[in-house]
């Protein structure tokens, strides 16, 4: 018997949504980051993007515990000398782009490479409850009812 | 006597080098020197990796095995000790190939797995099965 290898033309890719108000931020990152590997089906194979596509909505409204919100810290350098910039993860939730908080976390759970680049963009995250993937009816899933510490209420 | 020459041999040798360099990158599949060393050098890689391949593939049935079995609310760990504690003896290469082509096959050997694990009859299914997610 020779074991079951997943071609990507026969990928099943379902559509999920997930409404992240109220969510712990790595809890669910981890979560959709096993979705969009495909880790979550029998039949994951490690070199096919296998994984789903995922709908993130009200990402502006997760939350990270303890005194993440205030102290964490996101770097950047530029490449210039002394050119290493931060921002607070408050900064990042008050600004323009509140989404990349959680859009970041995911894509730090992902393997760094081409397929781990492709799957990154079977996620769409939204900072508001509006999504434009009506026409692929997604599935609801609810991440709160997992587990009691996934959801934090303020 | 006759007079031998010894072009013949070697390249017959290098020949059976070339050959098995066939595909590799620049010099390494034209010329002799660079050939020999980089056939070598596959010829270890293939002689690690046929039993490298062994623990790579247990490690995928795992991976499978674990995420068919977590629909049911169980982890792997718990899977496998339930499934020895029943007597039930299936690899972990054919379990992998049954969650995918049989899942109701399958669903009954997770069946029989719970029922052999002592410690989850006080749990309710609900607190569990959240538990385990």
């Amino acid at each position: 018997m020779k074991t079951f290898s997943q071609k990507p033309a026969e990928v099943e890719k379902k559509w999920v949504l997930i409404d992240a108000e109220g969510l712990v931020v790595g809890r669910l990152a981890t979560l959709v980051a096993t979705r969009l590997r495909g880790k979550h089906k029998p039949s994951y194979t490690p070199h096919v993007d296998d994984g789903d596509n995922v709908i993130i909505i009200n990402a502006e409204k997760a939350v990270l515990t303890g005194k993440k919100y205030t102290d964490k810290k996101y770097y950047w350098h530029t490449g210039y000398p002394g050119g290493i910039k931060e921002r607070t993860a408050r900064q990042i939730f008050e600004g323009r782009f509140p989404e990349r908080i959680l859009e970041k976390a995911i894509e730090r759970m992902i393997p760094r490479g081409p397929l781990g680049r492709r799957q990154m963009k079977n996620l769409r995250v939204y900072a508001g409850s509006n999504h434009p993937h009506e026409a692929q009816q997604p599935e609801t899933i609810d991440i709160g009812v997992l587990n009691t510490k996934n959801k934090r209420t303020a | 006597m006759a007079r031998v020459k010894r072009g013949v041999t070697s390249h017959a040798k290098h020949k059976k080098v070339l050959k098995k360099a066939k595909g590799f990158y620049g010099r390494r599949k034209n010329t002799i020197r660079a050939a020999k060393a980089a056939v070598d050098r596959s010829m270890q890689y293939a002689y690690r990796d046929r039993k490298n391949r062994k623990r790579n593939f247990r490690a995928l049935w795992v991976q499978r095995i674990n995420a068919a079995v977590r629909e049911h609310g169980l982890t792997y760990g718990r899977f496998i000790d339930g499934l020895t504690k029943s007597g039930i003896e299936v690899d972990r290469k054919v379990l992998s190939d049954m969650a995918i082509h049989e899942p109701e096959a399958f669903g009954a050997l997770v069946a029989a797995a719970k029922k052999a694990l002592e410690y989850l009859k006080d749990t309710t299914p609900n607190a569990f099965e959240s538990a385990v997610r």
